[in-house]
């Protein structure tokens, strides 16, 4: 029953408490640091936080004037049946009090205000972080996991910007006040009471190091059961397809299981906090009454009854901060665990970028070169010794079957990954000597998975150049044979497209992905199956289009349609990751190799 | 509020415990200036060492008692929350697997996320902290106030003469809070939105460098969550100076006509100070108060949002009856079907009418957006048709369970969609109980076995979420073989060999010659339907032919066309 509550796992092991472990621990969580880059967030609002602390000591202050002056006029008013003057005194009174609530209130008007303003530095940050991250990290992670990071781990945060600052420092002030007051009374007192501050420390480092690892677990399986929502959700048509809603429920039930467990440990070993605070507390009451007493009682210490009555009051005010202390503590670690997690994101490296700063504006011909080019994903090489060149305005054809590489190409053209060996030259200059900005601003891409924005049609297309005016949209939407489906849309070009929208299909995504990449007007023009789910007489259609922006263009095509293909200047042939054959159509057919099988395959 | 907290009720028990637990530590705590008064006056003041040391120690053991009582309640009170986080979460995963497609498409994913998690975390500390310091507040207030009224009722009517003014304010203020911080939900939500967006056109947004943009359009987003968070947590800063001014004001009025009584009636000046001690206690208790008021309507707002989802119970589809499935290939049939979605207007299917006879292949081909995708969407009850009868093996599909009837069908859809988690895992989705021969036999079929040979970890390679750094067609081939494996009476195959080449697609086809199975191809790929039975022309939700190859060459020129179209292709 003990160790094992309500059936819950136990979560830390003695292992994770041990000396040897506890460094390792300590210093992955690096909590020093997690604040202080919170600190940084929050610095630059340092004029107002001032104002802040000034209005929490006005009205700590207010706070202990109010009590002296009811005092004031019982002793002096009441008591006596004083009338004249007691109209003004408890005017002042209402003054103090009017004065009290003002502060506290401007205290934390201006606190939500800078919390929530950190709150916000700390999101867009980690959002534009995001944004500079190279492909590969975004490969092997679950977009649920990392959304968890954005609004989970950051709402924890922010929960405790809110009220934790003001009460730490409200509680500091009150501390420091009693503390003052107890050590002029009487210092032997004071050393008394002290005693149950070790005995505080004790329990505090008990509890908070198996919270702190406990609130990390937390948001860890949070973040997991996120990655798990998302995932399903996005696939929710394929589940009920394949009638699998009792596994995923099953699936769930187990990660939701993880994250009960976790806040379980959490929010019980938390929850000891103030229990245990109190008892010490009366401890700590019990010490001075007895000893106190003793010593009055034998005339030690210049202890006086009078002395242990007051003091005794006073030891009670010095606890009761020092208990929000510690419940702010344990409020700050659970806070941490969700910062951290973000700093983690914001630690990886981005995106190298040395490109040669002159070249940024440079404007390219088009011509490509992969000399030798090796690559792979994983320890396996995906594409082998890729050397061609494609000289500007010519238009490059990739064939070969699944999986042969020629995405890969293209991927690598467009630096989402960097090469393992060899070199791409973009006009004589090694691709990672210019800038990302370079290249890809004069590239367009129609990528093999159409994706479109929960947006107006009109804003997807105009995706490929931002500042496009209506009838360069529309203009577009004509070449790539899309503006008939469009004007049958409801609201034609303002038609909102939704995620799991019924108001478009794929080959129409495609025909919209091609528009947004006619509106770019780029230098070079990446077509990945660009008309895969596009019927063929559509295709026909658009070919002209296709082909016409694909005139002075270096073009990459990858395509199985031949036809889209017929026309390329130079075909190049891949199989398992190397270029087996190149040359023209007629070139190739010549040959009687791969090719030729190839298309004698569809008759 | 109601229904989400019926899942509070199971553990009432437990509830119950932890309550009594407080209320045990709060009767310790209130006992206690007693004790400290009795040793006080008869021990310390009478210096009787004696009495100090008695009273001491009942009052450490009373104080043992409290630490005992917090402690357990702290386990009790946790239990409680998290099971009903737990159970709340549970009950709302069901209902979103339950959901028939029109239902759950009309919420955004990313507010599905959002109302899963955040929502629930909301609502179960609300729970937490109920159990923890609840009753605490208005016992505090209203024990002050009785003690009051015992003393002097005449000035203790002043400390109640604020209420009525309270309890206006906070309901107004309750009711506020539950609305602003609904919304500061629902732009949660538009962040997650963002991001999932981000996460899944993270190639394309890199391609047309829109970082930048993408980093504008966020912070707009974060930045209305920011406002409105804003608005509403000040707002609610509002309560607490309110609450203690009203508060205070009465205190003077207690002082100002105490002051009188004490001369004209002669009232004893003890009680206008015990009085005012009782007013500060309550005015102790009242800041728990304030705390206690964002607390709930932050829950409430958040509850409102999950019972949306728990009360949303049209179409809901009954999840796995272990329902039997048919062996065998299957017939089709469509009679004067059409259809559209909900919602909308316009008919995307158009009195379709045709039959398919078990084991054969109908390959239906047409323009984009012609109706090909949500005709075969019909076949395994992703949408019920507007009108007309669609039936399997004879019988309607509307009678037969859904679950036995999505069982026998295996469904490719137009984008693969793969989970996280090993290639094997990802087959054997397809059929739970299924061998290493039924996954490599499957995989063989869909051409697929291969290629994840040659993967380091084959069968136990990972792939990301949606299936990262495989190629599309390897995709496709997964997903083809993850519906292959449970040997499908009805095979979908919704345009889902796009990305293969010609030699791959061939060999596949062969290989499915001897599944026994119907099989419906959406294709654009005149030789496919050169393989299939019949060969089925749809345009604009019509059926414009339907025959085969050989007859649609005779007989339309829409199917001329589409032949024409690909023609050229090939070696002249």
């Amino acid at each position: 029953m003990m160790s094992k509550p309500f059936g819950y796992e136990p979560i830390i092991q003695k292992e994770d408490l041990s000396k040897s472990n506890r460094k390792k621990v300590q210093k992955a969580s690096n909590w020093k640091s997690v604040l202080f880059r919170t600190w940084r967030l929050i610095d630059h609002q340092r004029a107002l936080l001032v104002v802040v602390l000034v209005l929490v000591l006005v009205s700590s202050a207010l706070a202990l004037v109010g009590p002296l002056m009811i005092g004031n006029i019982i002793d002096h008013y009441v008591i006596p049946k004083k009338v004249e003057g007691l109209g003004m005194q408890i005017g002042w009174l209402l003054v103090v009090y009017a004065g009290f609530s003002i502060a506290t209130y401007l205290q934390n008007y201006w606190m939500v205000g800078i919390a929530q303003q950190t709150v916000y530095r700390l999101r867009t940050q980690l959002f534009g972080h995001l944004q500079k991250l190279p492909i590969r990290f975004f490969d092997k992670r679950q977009h649920g996991e990392l959304m968890s990071r954005v609004t989970n781990d950051i709402e924890n945060v922010s929960q405790t910007l809110n009220s934790s600052f003001i009460q730490v420092f409200s509680s500091v002030l009150t501390l420091v006040g009693t503390l003052s007051i107890m050590l002029y009374l009487s210092p032997l007192l004071t050393l008394l009471t002290m005693m149950i501050v070790p005995l505080m420390f004790l329990a505090m480092r008990w509890i908070t190091r198996r919270t702190g690892i406990l609130f990390k677990e937390q948001q860890r399986a949070i973040g997991e059961l996120n990655g798990m929502i998302e995932e399903t959700i996005s696939g929710q048509r394929v589940v009920k397809a394949f009638s699998q809603e009792q596994n995923v429920v099953k699936e769930f039930a187990e990660k939701s299981e993880r994250l009960r467990t976790a806040g379980f440990w959490a929010q019980t070993y938390s929850g000891f906090i103030p229990k245990v605070m109190n008892t010490l507390n009366n401890m700590s009451f019990a010490i001075v009454a007895g000893v106190g007493g003793l010593l009055a009682v034998k005339g030690y210490g210049g202890v006086t009854v009078g002395t242990i009555v007051i003091f005794s009051e006073y030891a009670r005010q010095f606890t009761r901060p020092l208990n929000d202390l510690a419940n702010q503590f344990n409020t700050v670690l659970s806070a941490i665990a969700g910062a951290e997690r973000v700093f983690t994101i914001m630690d990886e490296p981005a995106e190298k970028d040395e490109g040669l700063k002159q070249a940024k504006t440079q404007t390219l011909k088009g011509d490509v070169e992969f000399c030798n080019v090796t690559f792979g994903y994983e320890k396996e090489e995906t594409v082998r010794g890729i050397s061609f060149h494609v000289k500007p305005g010519e238009t490059a054809a990739f064939v070969g079957a699944t999986g042969a590489g020629k995405t890969t190409i293209m991927q690598l053209l467009s630096r989402f990954y960097e090469v393992d060996s060899g070199q791409i030259l973009l006009d004589g200059i090694p691709i990672d000597q210019l800038p990302r900005q370079t290249v890809r601003s004069q590239m367009a891409f129609v990528l093999q998975d159409p994706f479109l924005f929960e947006a107006t049609v009109r804003e997807n297309i105009r995706y490929g150049k931002l500042d496009a005016t209506d009838e360069e949209v529309e203009a577009a939407a004509k070449k790539a044979n899309a503006d008939t489906f469009i004007r049958k849309l409801s609201d034609g070009y303002d038609t909102v497209l939704t995620a799991g929208g019924e108001e478009i299909s794929q080959g129409q995504k495609q025909l919209l992905s091609i528009a947004r990449a006619l509106v770019a007007d780029p230098t070079l023009l990446l077509l990945d199956e660009a008309t895969s789910s596009i019927d063929t007489v559509t295709e026909l259609a658009i070919q002209e289009a296709l082909e016409r922006l694909m005139e002075g263009r270096t073009s990459f095509v990858i395509a199985h349609r031949l036809n889209t293909i017929r026309k390329a200047n130079k075909i190049y042939v891949l199989a398992d990751g190397e270029i087996v054959e190149a040359g023209s159509h007629a070139d190739l057919l010549e040959r009687r190799g791969l090719f030729y099988d190839m298309l004698k395959n569809i008759e | 509020m109601k229904t989400v907290f019926r899942y509070a009720i199971r553990y009432k028990w437990s509830m119950t415990i932890a309550i009594f637990l407080m209320l045990l530590e709060l009767a310790v705590e209130l006992i206690q200036p007693l004790l400290i008064g009795k040793i006080i006056d008869d021990g310390i003041m009478k210096e009787d060492l004696g009495i100090v040391g008695v009273w001491g120690t009942v009052m450490m053991g009373l104080a043992l008692v409290a630490l005992f009582s917090g402690v357990v309640n702290s386990y009790f009170a946790s239990h409680v929350a998290q099971s009903f986080g737990y159970d709340l979460r549970q009950a709302l995963f069901v209902r979103v697997q339950a959901l028939s497609l029109a239902a759950f498409l009309r919420f955004p994913t990313s507010s599905l996320i959002t109302r899963l998690t955040s929502d629930v975390t909301l609502v179960q500390n609300a729970l937490f902290m109920s159990l923890r310091i609840m009753a605490r507040a208005p016992l505090m207030v209203l024990g002050s106030l009785i003690m009051a009224f015992v003393v002097n009722s005449k000035l203790a009517i002043f400390l109640l003469a604020g209420a009525p003014f309270l309890a206006v304010f906070l309901v107004i203020m309750a009711r506020k809070g539950v609305l602003l911080f609904g919304r500061v939900q629902r732009r949660l939500d538009s962040v997650n939105q963002l991001v999932q967006e981000n996460l899944q056109a993270v190639r394309l947004i890199k391609a047309y460098l829109r970082g930048a943009y993408e980093t504008s359009r966020f912070s707009q987003a974060a930045g209305a969550l920011k406002k409105d968070s804003v608005h509403a947590m000040r707002l609610m800063e509002l309560i607490l100076p309110v609450l203690l001014f009203i508060m205070n004001v009465s205190f003077m009025a207690v002082l100002w006509f105490g002051a009188d009584e004490v001369r004209n009636s002669g009232m004893p000046v003890g009680d206008v100070v015990a009085i005012v001690n009782y007013a500060m206690r309550m005015t102790s208790a009242f800041s728990m108060f304030s705390f206690l008021i964002v607390i709930f309507s932050r829950a409430k707002a958040s509850s409102e949002r999950m019972e949306e989802l728990l009360r949303t119970d049209d179409e809901l589809e009954p999840l796995n009856s272990l329902g039997n499935r048919c062996h065998g290939a299957a017939a089709v049939r469509f009679e004067h079907i059409s259809f559209r979605y909900p919602g909308t207007n316009e008919n995307v299917l158009k009195n379709v009418s045709f039959e398919v006879k078990p084991g054969e292949k109908i390959v239906i081909m047409g323009a984009t957006g012609s109706g090909k995708s949500t005709m075969l969407q019909l076949i395994p009850q992703m949408f019920h048709a507007t009108e007309g009868t669609l039936s399997i093996n004879g019988k309607n599909v509307e009678d037969w369970p859904l679950d036995s009837l999505r069982k026998m069908i295996g469904y490719v859809p137009q984008q693969s969609m793969l989970f996280t988690g090993t290639v094997y895992e990802n087959l054997s989705w397809g059929k739970q109980d299924a061998s290493q021969d039924d996954v490599e036999e499957a995989a063989i079929k869909a051409q697929i076995h291969q290629s994840v040979m040659r993967f380091t970890d084959g069968y136990q390679t990972r792939v990301g979420q949606k299936g990262v750094n495989l190629s599309g067609g390897q995709k496709q081939r997964l997903s083809i073989a993850r519906a292959l494996i449970r040997k499908p009476s009805i095979l979908i195959m919704d345009d889902s060999t796009s990305a293969l080449d010609v030699k791959t697609e061939a060999a596949l086809w062969m290989a499915l010659e001897e599944e026994d199975t119907t099989m419906f191809i959406v294709t654009q790929k005149i030789q496919t339907a050169l393989i299939a039975d019949s060969v089925l022309l749809l345009s604009e939700g019509e059926i414009v032919g339907h025959g085969t190859h050989e007859e649609l060459l005779k007989t339309s020129s829409f199917y001329r066309k589409i032949a024409e179209s690909q023609q050229t292709e090939g070696v002249e």
